[in-house]
């Protein structure tokens, strides 16, 4: 096996590379140690628990989520990626401004040591794009959310309030769900 | 007039014929449908006092665990054990296990002893009924009428599951059940008890070959009558979308496994040759990792018949590798394999001594890759944490090309699978669902 490879990428709409990096180099690690991001965290290391969820951006596919941990940098060379730094806006006077995922957790508490927070935040961006294209009876919300966030692990099992803030922005944002709601949830966080 | 009278000579000839074929087939429907004379039940059940029934009761539980009963007969929806309904897919249909818990509605609640052992020995059921060979009496034939009446009288004593059975789905002919007894005829050997007493490998011969009924998934079939080919006894088979890899002592060191390795597998359903996928995955819940460690060691023995095994040799790597499955093996799977496929201990196995890589086909390998594997307990503290699907990833020629990197790496095989070899395999896969 060759060693080394150059590696670009176009993450979080920049260009990056090529960078000499070694051949067999986990995606997480070329973030932190070479890109000098390190909103993406490393948990389990072994593809389970999602804190490092990335996303992935297919022309023609559309997005995917991938743990970074355990995704090496061969598979995502060429390709465009974001991560969580690349999820808020920034304005032209260089004020932040949280994407609707991140105030949603916000307003709702929806986490408490914040390690999987990152996680989180990119597997629901995906889950609101998916239903841009293709919405869901608003009833099957739930089903939905479900179905995006199962892999992830919160230590702090902060589930029920990431989940509520995650149904919360869906039923609010025109566009994502058809029908009328007439499912009455309790009011959990 | 000359013509007339031809013509009713050859009508009498059809008919004489005609009245020929339906004798010979109702005789073979009688031979097939008869279980012959079976041998006498090995107790009194009317005198049986409680101690001698605690010790029947228990040996009935391991032969109910030996003969891998469970894996058939329990309810995919509820996990309850007798309750049937597991599908089982051929080539001509599907078939479901049927209840075999005591309920005298749904299940077996009204057979004797005599009619469980005829069902189990010979496919013969209460009332004639000629049972599917799926249910494998081609190779519990040889049951003792002891360990037949061992299994009676601990399923006699297990609750009742009142659920009815699910109707097979077969194609026409095959969904003529009478038919069945034709099979027979040709297909199914006499029940003849096996004495395994005589030494360790008789033992082990015996829950291989009539309880574990191994050889047959593990044993090609044959083209006309779908039988076990006996002539290829353990030499490999693709069955239900996925290889079932030979046995015999040959390949198994080929492979290299060794005997301990094997017991260690069946113990746990892990070992450095890899873990219990597919089928095998429910061999271990309801069969294997209940049996006693000394069965396990008999039928290690019988597989390897006591050979000395050369162990764990890694196959020499291919020169020339390919490079695109490389990067895609680098990228997507050494995360957790390792990038020379060494693993994790007890969450992800290694390729480097994995036997997956060395079978003659790719499908597992496909199959594998494309599905992933459900996060699992397996036995006796083991367990496999979740291998993600790849089938969103990968396309046909990615996918051949990552096979190829993996088999010309540590399987000892030339990387000439195809796209469309892919495809292929893919279309048996589905198919089997
Ligand atoms: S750190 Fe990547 S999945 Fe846990
Ligand atoms: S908020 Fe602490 S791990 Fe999820």
């Amino acid at each position: 096996m060759q060693d080394r490879i150059q590696f670009s990428a176009t993450i979080n709409r920049k260009k990056i590379g090529p960078v000499d990096v070694p051949k067999d180099l986990m995606m997480i690690e070329f973030l932190q140690e070479y890109a000098g991001m390190n909103g993406t965290r490393l948990g389990c290391g072994q593809g389970v628990c999602r804190a490092c969820t990335i996303i992935v951006d297919e022309p023609g596919k559309g997005s995917i989520t991938v743990p970074a941990c355990v995704t090496g940098v061969t598979w995502l060379n060429g390709k465009t990626i974001r991560t969580v730094e690349g999820i808020a806006s920034v304005d032209d006077k260089g004020v932040v401004h949280p994407s609707p995922v991140q105030k949603a957790f916000l307003e709702h508490y929806s986490f408490q040591c914040g390690y999987c927070t990152p996680g989180f935040v990119n597997s629901a961006t995906v889950l609101m794009e998916k239903l841009e294209k293709n919405p869901v009876p608003a009833d099957d919300v739930e089903k939905a959310i479900e179905q995006q966030l199962e892999p992830h692990v919160c230590r702090c099992t902060g589930y029920v309030r990431y989940y509520s803030a995650v149904r919360d922005v869906i039923l609010k944002t025109p566009g994502l769900t058809t029908g009328k709601r007439t499912k009455e949830v309790a009011n959990n966080g | 007039m000359a013509k007339a009278n031809g013509k009713s000579k050859w009508i009498k000839g059809l008919g004489a014929v005609a009245v020929v074929g339906v004798a010979v087939a109702a005789g073979l429907y009688l031979a097939g449908s008869s279980s012959g004379d079976i041998p006498p039940a090995s107790v009194d059940f009317a005198k049986l006092g409680p101690q001698e029934y605690d010790v029947l009761y228990k040996r009935g539980e391991q032969v109910f665990r030996a003969g891998d009963c469970a894996a058939c007969h329990s309810s995919p929806q509820t996990g309850a054990e007798l309750a049937g309904g597991v599908p089982m897919v051929t080539p001509m249909g599907t078939l479901y296990g049927t209840n075999i818990s005591p309920s005298k509605e749904h299940g077996i609640g009204n057979w004797s002893a005599d009619d469980l052992y005829r069902a189990v020995a010979t496919g013969i059921a209460p009332g004639r009924k000629v049972l599917y060979p799926a249910m494998p009496y081609a190779s519990y034939h040889q049951i003792t009428r002891g360990d037949s009446d061992a299994l009676w009288a601990w399923l006699m004593k297990q609750r009742p599951v009142e659920v009815a059975n699910k109707p097979g789905e077969m194609q026409f002919p095959f969904n003529i059940r009478p038919a069945v007894a034709l099979w027979n005829v040709v297909n199914r050997p006499a029940a003849k008890e096996f004495d395994y007493t005589v030494n360790e490998l008789a033992r082990g011969r015996y829950l291989v070959d009539t309880l574990g009924h191994c050889a047959e998934c593990h044993s090609p079939r044959t083209k006309v009558t779908f039988a076990m080919d006996t002539s290829r006894y353990l030499e490999g088979n693709t069955i239900e979308g996925s290889y079932a890899p030979a046995l015999t002592p040959g390949a198994l060191g080929e492979r290299g496994w060794t005997r301990d390795d094997l017991v260690k597998f069946f113990r746990t359903g892990l070992s450095p040759q890899g873990v219990m996928t597919f089928r095998m995955a429910s061999v271990l819940d309801h069969s294997t990792s209940h049996m006693p460690e000394a069965d396990l060691r008999a039928m290690a023995a019988y597989l390897t018949q006591n050979q000395d095994m050369p162990g764990l040799q890694p196959k020499a790597p291919q020169t020339q590798v390919n490079v695109k499955g490389e990067n895609l093996y680098v990228g997507l799977c050494a995360g957790c394999h390792g990038v020379q496929g060494e693993g994790q201990p007890h969450s992800s196995v290694p390729m480097s001594t994995n036997t997956t890589a060395m079978f003659p086909t790719p499908i597992n390998l496909i199959r594998v890759i494309r599905e992933g594997v459900e996060e699992r307990d397996l036995a006796h503290g083991e367990r496999m944490q979740t291998m993600p699907g790849f089938a969103d990833k990968l396309g046909d020629e990615e996918m051949a090309d990552l096979v190829n990197y993996m088999r010309q790496t540590w399987g000892g095989q030339p990387g000439n699978v195809t796209a469309s070899d892919v495809a292929g395999h893919v279309r048996t896969i589905e198919h089997s669902k």
